[in-house]
């Protein structure tokens, strides 16, 4: 959510520290800063608030009150004007237990327009756009305090009534950005008399909407089910700011601060002549209660904070507690929805204290003391990858990983971000790519044959199974990871040992690896990302007199190759042969070129076998 | 040709049995879990129903035709089977585990993200496992992994199968990287696997093997690791 700093500052006599202050001390004791935007005088975080804190921190105010523990600093009281309303003819009446409460105030006579200056700034720090001085102190108060806020046009409603319902098969609402929705009745509306006026919770409908003639408005301050307001919203593809609010859950106390809040800044903005709230709260929350204890804290952190630090945390949180029985009683704020248990209260203090007080302790006793024994520390079905992995690595072949998404398949994956939808089934078609991919690089890959395999899970209609599948460019074979280990092992230990026994072995050696496979663990040679761009290979083949050590070409060949020869020359044929009377060695050698910034051409590698010949000669070695 | 020019290995596969053998020397039993879950397994048993918000966090591929199943998002799906498992033999805490295995995400791939990956998941229960134990834990297996001189943060997260949840920075060679996500194990998720939330407790933990992988061998990008590409195996 994007928060801004200036509108955070109206919350607090003190100056707040520096933005980046703010933001670092945010990140390590509440949610993640994710951007930080210098713009004009003020700076606009992007803060990403997660689902847990969804319930009291989509709002200025909810960052405020973070700010305020994190800092102890302390958040300025805001006194909403006290008005003499009117009497009301407004009716609400809740046909369904999925809106929680709603909260109507009709205001006539007001004056639309525009909105001042200081308002359309503020939205537009955090990217809203300015529509009129109701609808924007509607949006306002919404990024101020998180609670979504709707205003009908009194005029165009029926009645004064208001009713809270499903909708029907067959009727329809179009939205203020006029797009047709089909409703039915697992879909609950706002509607006068007669026609749907809004989607709860969601969006609004045209029918009320509140334009610049608009004279007498209803705002309404509501709360809806988080669930069916979610499930709405994805079945008829509409999100907005408001439908993040009500699925990730907010209380229905919040309704009347905010109903004042409005109220306030719509008498601000527009005058008007305020009427009596009418709420319909069929069912009041209860504020939540938690009981928790010091040893508790500690024993779950690790920790060993004194009674004091603790109720720091209450304090700079402004959770209302009392102690009884070496426990604290937390009255839970009725915003803070995620806070259910202990366990939820162990977070606030630590993340208020601060995760660094936090200790590395290796557990000294426990699990793996002597408990552990009567359970088998081996699982077959690692165990088994590990060994089969082994045999084929001793056995000459590469390991492999290919992707499991692939372009047919027996099981097919919805809506994926890629092209390719199926899940593999069998490996070997992988391996086939990747066969041919290494074919193609064998000067680069100080190989002589390509030999790879993968071990992995393959799909089919029948589920998921582990194979091994090795082979060369002649042939491939795959089979199931069970089978290749009984082949294997029975072929190799003349079947006098079961597989059973085999595990039962090796769980004497540490599970998992040998230590000729743990090399990485203290050589770590950094890896080349290799050139993207082809490569050249030539053959130079020379007569040498018996007895010249190969190493005198090589040498020739690494210095005139320039740093174009990113290979070690590479031997591929040598004979000796009498010529003229004299024993001479013929030694061939491939060489191999490549650039990391372009693609070779002929002409260049021609002059550089043209050097490395010219020297060849000069040394009285013949070419052939 | 030499007859026995021993195979290369891939440098995932390395790292992720350098990370099996840290963990086993530390008591921890390997466990393993399907890559086809259902519904329960990857979300509901993780404290995340069905319609919460919770769970637009992981992008996740349904399978067509099978109501209810995923591509896995997590290895946590393990802790669960894992726990299961136990409850039903009729044993107790504690146990140590970890499990290693390809997870998947729904979302577009780049230089540092791809539709499969590996995680490492770790799971510890006990009477009094607790969060220090948690930073001692992961520090040990990066010091081991990447040298002495490496150094943990944690900062506060959320996931709703931990709380505390935090997510956790590395420093190596000067600057943080941000490595994983973990915490203490929500009491609803053992008690959803059938053990006594009250009375035990424990950690988890759950980063990317890849992360690891690129920042040990200093790699560009993850995305040559699927490739089938020889040259990648040059560790």
């Amino acid at each position: 959510m994007l928060i801004s700093y200036n509108w955070l500052q109206n919350y607090f006599e003190e100056k707040l520290p520096e933005p980046e202050k703010v933001a670092e001390e945010v990140t390590f004791h509440s949610f993640e800063v994710e951007e930080m935007d210098k713009v004009e005088n003020d700076t606009i975080f992007d803060i990403k608030i997660l689902p847990d804190r969804a319930h009291d921190c989509l709002s200025h105010w909810g960052v405020a009150k973070e700010i305020s523990a994190i800092f102890d600093l302390e958040i300025k009281n805001k006194e909403y004007k006290t008005f003499t309303p009117k009497p009301t003819e407004l009716k609400i009446e809740i046909q369904d237990n999925k809106c929680l409460r709603y909260m109507g105030r009709i205001v006539k006579n007001i004056k639309i327009g525009e909105s001042p200056d200081w308002l359309k700034n503020k939205l537009n720090t955090i990217g809203q756009k300015s529509i009129n001085n109701i609808i924007d102190a509607a949006n306002f108060v919404m990024f101020d305090l998180g609670q979504p806020i709707h205003c009908f046009d009194l005029d165009k409603l029926e009645s004064s009534k208001i009713i809270i319902r499903n909708g029907k098969i067959g009727e329809k609402i179009t939205t203020l950005d006029k797009k047709e929705v089909n409703l039915d009745n697992s879909i609950l509306i706002i509607a006068d008399e007669r026609d749907p006026l809004a989607i709860a919770g969601i969006k609004g409908g045209d029918k009320a909407e509140v334009d610049s003639n608009t004279k007498n408005i209803v705002i309404e301050v509501a709360n809806f089910n988080p669930t069916t307001t979610r499930k709405t919203s994805k079945k008829i593809g509409i999100s907005t700011d408001a439908v993040k609010r009500y699925e990730n859950e907010i209380t229905p106390e919040l309704c009347e601060k905010v109903m004042n809040a409005i109220t306030d800044m719509i008498y601000a903005l527009a005058g008007g002549e305020m009427e009596e709230i009418v709420d319909i709260y069929p069912q009041k929350t209860e504020q939540r209660i938690v009981l928790i204890s010091i040893n508790y804290i500690n024993k779950r952190l690790g920790s060993n904070f004194s009674k004091e630090e603790i109720e720091s945390v209450w304090k700079k949180l402004n959770f209302g507690y009392k102690e009884k029985d070496k426990e604290f009683e937390i009255k839970i704020p009725f915003l803070r929805i995620d806070i259910t248990g202990p366990h939820d209260l162990v977070e606030e203090v630590i993340r208020i204290l601060g995760y660094n007080r936090i200790e590395e302790k290796l557990p000294k006793d426990g699990p793996w003391g002597n408990s552990l024994k009567d359970r088998p520390l081996i699982n077959e079905i690692f165990y088994k990858m590990l060994w089969a992995r082994n045999k084929l690595l001793t056995d000459g072949y590469s390991e492999i990983m290919t992707y499991v998404f692939r372009d047919k398949g027996e099981v097919e994956v919805l809506a994926s971000a890629s092209d390719k939808k199926f899940l593999r089934n069998n490996l070997s078609d992988g391996l086939k790519e990747s066969i041919k991919l290494n074919q193609l690089n064998i000067p680069l890959l100080d190989m002589d044959e390509i030999k790879v395999f993968e071990i992995g899970t393959i799909f089919t209609k029948n589920g998921e199974e582990i194979h091994v599948a090795y082979g060369d460019k002649k042939e491939i074979k795959e089979i199931n990871l069970d089978k290749f280990v009984n082949e294997k092992l029975s072929s190799e230990v003349h079947g006098y040992f079961s597989v059973e026994k085999f595990l039962v072995l090796g769980s004497t050696a540490s599970q998992g690896t040998s230590e000729e496979t743990s090399h990485s663990l203290t050589n770590s040679r950094p890896f080349k990302m290799w050139s993207l761009y082809p490569f050249i290979t030539r053959d130079i083949a020379v007569w040498v007199p018996e007895g010249t050590a190969p190493e005198k070409l090589i040498e020739i060949y690494k210095s005139f190759g320039t740093e174009l020869l990113i290979k070690e020359p590479k031997l591929f044929d040598s004979f000796t042969k009498i010529i003229d009377g004299k024993e001479k060695t013929s030694f061939a050698y491939r060489l191999v070129f490549q650039a990391d910034d372009r693609t070779l051409t002929d002409e260049e590698i021609n002059v550089i076998m043209t050097n490395i010949t010219n020297k060849v000669l000069s040394l009285g070695f013949e070419v052939r | 040709m030499e007859e026995n020019q021993k195979g290369k290995e891939h440098p995932l596969s390395i790292v992720i049995n350098d990370a099996v053998k840290i963990f086993t020397d530390l008591g921890f039993e390997v466990a393993s879990g399907p890559e086809l879950e259902d519904e329960w397994h990857n979300f509901d048993a993780l404290n995340m129903p069905k319609d919460h918000p919770a769970r637009d966090m992981q992008d996740t591929f349904w399978i067509k035709g099978q109501n209810g199943k995923v591509l896995r998002t997590h290895t946590s799906n393990v802790q669960i089977r894992y726990m299961e498992n136990l409850t039903r033999s009729g044993k107790k805490p504690p146990f140590a585990v970890i499990s290693i295995g390809k997870c998947f995400r729904n979302e577009a791939t780049d230089a540092t993200h791809e539709m499969q990956f590996y995680q490492i998941e770790g799971l510890m229960i006990g009477e009094d496992i607790s969060m220090a134990n948690l930073k001692g834990i992961l520090s040990h297996f990066y010091k081991k992994m990447l040298g002495e001189d490496t150094n943990l943060r944690f900062r506060p997260s959320f996931f709703p199968f931990t709380e505390p949840s935090i997510e956790f920075d590395l420093k190596y060679k000067g600057n943080w990287i941000e490595m994983g996500g973990a915490g203490m194990v929500h009491p609803k998720v053992l008690e959803n696997c059938g053990i006594d939330g009250s009375k035990y407790q424990g950690l988890a933990f759950g980063p990317g093997l890849e992360r690891l992988m690129v920042i040990k061998y200093i790699m560009p990008d993850i995305r040559p690791a699927y490739h089938g590409d020889l040259r990648f195996n040059q560790i």
